[in-house]
């Protein structure tokens, strides 16, 4: 059931989409370094790996912290 | 994405006589292709892009009360290869030190725990939260991640990771895919991500709910245990408008084999006072009390949702995200985060972060197990698995070198605080702090260059 709300959800957030966005011309702000998904690599994995071992819930960003014996 | 910034830069600088000679179309399609990251049309006259971008940190990480200390080294480079392809190399060096809660609960008296290698013992005082100080590790952690184009509009990822501690190896494979629809507007990527990891506990595995034994004892011990990880990940980003970016992703983990933690214990009480039963330690030291090794289920699935907005106001950048997960060990959690980029001048800035978490317990989690009741099928009384929420309140400063060189130093508070159950308090255990509550200090210095 879960899984069939997600799917929903995500097929109108893509339905959605098409009429959105800009031109490429329009992307000057988009392309700044501080705008990306991931700003800081480096930070976003430290903050996985601190939450994976102190806390019950990962990943979500991309992959789950993994990969300690810590949980 | 670092590459497509500064490929846009390099764009920008072309010469305005030669930019002249090429046609508007051919700049703009190029500018677009090079903010994308994606196929490299960059002109010929550009200057050279830089191939190598080193990314350092030294990390300080520290609890309260002698527990958990971590110091580490993390470094990531990513090298740029022609056609828009990188590898990317990553190593963390860990070195652990501290306690961390054994999971038995506080008692009135003194009370003695044979240490997880079976060769000594160690005593709790009256009164003070069972923590084992044995906690040593250091762990060393690398990755390797290729990228390339797929075609004109995809993206095609694969990685290795792996790790080693003193009880544990990780070993782990990784793949994703991402294609751009409706003028770059959208992205939609899907991954997966599989781990097989195997778990050496120092004095050998213990089986689940046997009592803990007196020193030298290693008859309820047995060899190594291993679990697999497989994860996968289904997202879609668009952009909304100029200054518009959001995410959304959904999740899935399902983890089997050991998923217990071989060091964690849980008192077994009296059913009216709720007081650890006692024992007469052996001659060579052993516990004073009986308390069992904890059991959980060798499946767990989870799920989750994630959503991340990054919004430009004038020179500002908020980024907001929100994650929900939800699992069949029946735990629940929503994390908020939010962080606000304020630039100071041209070349530096302040970020200011919060974070907000909250998880319910585990179906199997328990503060301790009741002599008078029947065993449970499972529990464990690991903190992480109950129920707590948690504030990470902090501030990171970032500034730009002389030669262009990107700096920062973070700092922040992470405090976690719990509650048990109120059904599950036993008698004198309703007058007990009984949840090992968290704060830590998170230092974080960076520095980045290219060349």
């Amino acid at each position: 059931m879960k899984m069939r709300m997600v799917t929903i959800a995500l097929l109108l957030v893509c339905a959605g989409c098409s009429s959105m966005g800009v031109q490429p011309w329009e992307r000057e702000v988009l392309a700044r370094e501080d705008m990306q998904l991931t700003t800081d690599p480096l930070e976003a994995a430290t903050d996985d790996h601190i939450y994976f071992s102190k806390e019950a819930s990962s990943g979500g960003r991309g992959f789950g912290g993994g990969g300690c014996g810590c949980n | 994405m670092v590459s497509a910034a500064v490929a846009a830069g390099v764009t920008d600088m072309t010469s305005t006589s030669r930019r002249k000679e090429r046609s508007v179309s051919a700049t703009l399609a190029a500018a677009t292709c090079a903010l994308l990251g994606t196929t490299a049309a960059a002109p010929v006259d550009a200057q050279e892009e830089p191939k190598w971008d080193f990314n350092t940190s030294l990390l300080y990480y520290g609890e309260d009360g002698n527990r958990v200390q971590d110091a580490s080294l993390k470094s990531i480079i990513r090298r740029l290869f022609a056609d828009d392809r990188t590898l990317t190399l990553g190593l963390t060096v860990d070195g652990l030190t501290g306690a961390t809660p054994s999971g038995a609960i506080r008692q009135d008296v003194p009370q003695s725990f044979t240490r997880p290698s079976g060769n000594a013992s160690y005593v709790v005082p009256a009164g003070e939260l069972p923590l084992d100080d044995t906690f040593k590790d250091t762990r060393v952690a690398i990755t390797a991640g290729w990228q390339q184009p797929a075609g004109e509009k995809g993206l095609l990822s694969v990685g290795f990771s792996a790790s080693k501690e003193y009880d544990y190896l990780h070993t782990g494979v990784n793949a994703s895919y991402a294609h751009d629809f409706n003028n770059r507007n959208t992205t939609v990527s899907a991954g997966f991500a599989f781990a097989s990891d195997s778990i050496e506990p120092v004095g050998g595995a213990p089986i689940p709910f046997t009592s803990m034994l007196d020193v030298g004892e290693i008859s309820n011990r047995v060899g190594d245990q291993d679990k697999d990880v497989l994860d996968v990940v289904f997202g879609v980003s668009q952009v909304i408008s100029k200054n518009l970016l959001v995410q959304a992703n959904y999740s899935f983990s399902q983890s089997d084999g050991y998923l217990n933690n071989p060091y964690k214990v849980l008192s077994l009480v009296d059913g009216v006072t709720g007081d650890t039963l006692l024992r007469a330690p052996g001659i060579e030291g052993g516990p004073s009390g009986v308390f069992l090794f904890e059991s959980r289920p060798d499946a767990r699935t989870q799920h989750s949702l994630y959503t991340q907005a990054k919004y430009y106001m004038n020179g500002k950048v908020l980024d907001a995200s929100y994650r929900y997960m939800t699992d069949d060990w029946e735990i629940d959690s929503h994390t908020l985060d939010l962080r606000y980029r304020w630039p100071i001048g041209d070349s530096s800035y302040l970020e200011p972060h919060v974070r907000y978490y909250t998880q319910t317990e585990a179906e199997f989690y328990r503060l301790s197990l009741d002599d008078s009741a029947p065993l449970p099928q499972f529990a464990s009384s690991d903190y992480r698995l109950g129920n707590f929420d948690a504030i990470t309140a902090g501030v990171k400063y970032g500034w730009k070198t002389r030669n262009d060189n990107d700096m920062s130093i973070r700092v922040e508070w992470y405090t976690q605080s719990g509650t048990v159950p109120a059904g599950q308090l036993i008698g004198n255990q309703a007058s007990r702090d009984n949840y090992p509550d968290l704060n830590a200090l998170i230092v974080q210095f960076s520095y980045r260059f290219s060349r």
